[in-house]
């Protein structure tokens, strides 16, 4: 009775506390970020399916978890703002070879974040870089100085 | 059918008027000043979670005496559903009566706070009166006997206990989901 309600409010707090926690987990996890979703989802699972563990049960949860999903994608295609809300809005990282330095402290960045994605795109110096762009799905996109 | 189609704008904001990335700071920066105040909010929730607020804590517990001293009870004024805690009944000497205790309680016991067993089992339980009367084979004092609850339901729940002949404590206790 009560897994279905337990699945919608873990999906709900899960979503708040992944998009307020920072966008890194979204993408570039380090271990000690892995650490982090695996043991959010152990703890969420105890609480959903409690001590019944049976296949009615757990079919419920998922088949709650799997409604509210559409749903947010839903209102996301319908609604900019909610769009916005969950998914938040791309950041310029570094512009014209400049760090924006506030917006990365606010992110939690670091500038050795952004080298590590210019090196998958073949480009080893941070000077090589003109843009570099947090993108809603926690990458972090190179656009490279074509002087 | 043809598939609907629509020309493509410029509808995405650039950067230097050359990349088209959609950053938009002022949403950016209100996001960030709800981030803080939901830390806040957790941050807040954590201590009062250390602290009992939500069970399991000095804050949940609580002691209560009947007025004659037939019994003191120590119990969690806040439960968790679904989640084993213990209530403890001390009895006093006047409630041992020709070597036994006896010990009638509400069925919110067993119905709200979901009583799993006695610690020691009682010899003898008879329903009736809106509740439960349990007899306890007593010498002397000190004398106590555990009760291990599992609450069935989230809210709040009154709970009555007497030693017959004596006076009635009442506990007020709310289930946390």
């Amino acid at each position: 009775m009560y897994t279905s309600p337990h699945a919608i409010f873990g999906y709900l707090f899960l979503t708040l506390t992944v998009r307020v926690l920072a966008r890194r987990p979204g993408a570039q996890m380090t271990a000690f970020e892995f650490v982090l979703v695996f043991l959010i989802g152990g703890v969420i699972i105890l609480s959903t399916v409690g001590d019944d563990p049976s296949m009615t049960n757990c079919f419920g949860a998922v088949l709650a978890i799997v409604l509210m999903h559409r749903l947010v994608t839903f209102f996301k295609v319908k609604s900019k703002r909610f769009s916005e809300i969950v998914d938040g809005r791309p950041v310029v990282l570094l512009k014209d070879g400049q760090w924006q330095s506030d917006l990365m402290a606010q992110l939690r960045l670091q500038d050795t974040d952004v080298m590590a994605s210019a090196r998958t795109k073949g480009i080893p110096k941070l000077k090589d870089i003109k843009y570099a762009i947090l993108e809603r799905n926690g990458a972090i996109s190179i656009l490279k100085d074509k002087k | 059918m043809a598939i609907k189609t629509q020309p493509v704008t410029d509808s995405v904001p650039k950067i230097n008027d050359e990349v088209a990335v959609g950053e938009d700071l002022q949403f950016q920066r209100r996001w960030w000043a709800f981030e803080r105040w939901i830390w806040m909010l957790f941050a807040l929730l954590v201590l009062l979670d250390l602290l009992g607020a939500f069970g399991r804590g000095p804050l949940a517990k609580k002691h209560a005496e009947a007025a004659d001293g037939s019994m003191k009870v120590d119990y969690e004024r806040i439960e968790r559903f679904s989640t084993p805690s213990i209530l403890t009944v001390s009895f006093g000497k006047q409630a041992i009566r020709d070597g036994k205790i006896q010990l009638w309680v509400s069925e919110s016991l067993v119905k709200k706070l979901g009583n799993q067993r006695i610690v020691p089992q009682p010899a003898a339980s008879s329903i009736g009166n809106n509740g439960i009367l349990y007899t306890f084979p007593a010498s002397d004092v000190p004398a106590t006997a555990e009760f291990a609850l599992s609450p069935a339901s989230p809210g709040s729940a009154e709970l009555q206990m007497q030693v017959p002949g004596s006076s009635v404590i009442t506990l007020k206790v709310f289930i946390v989901p």
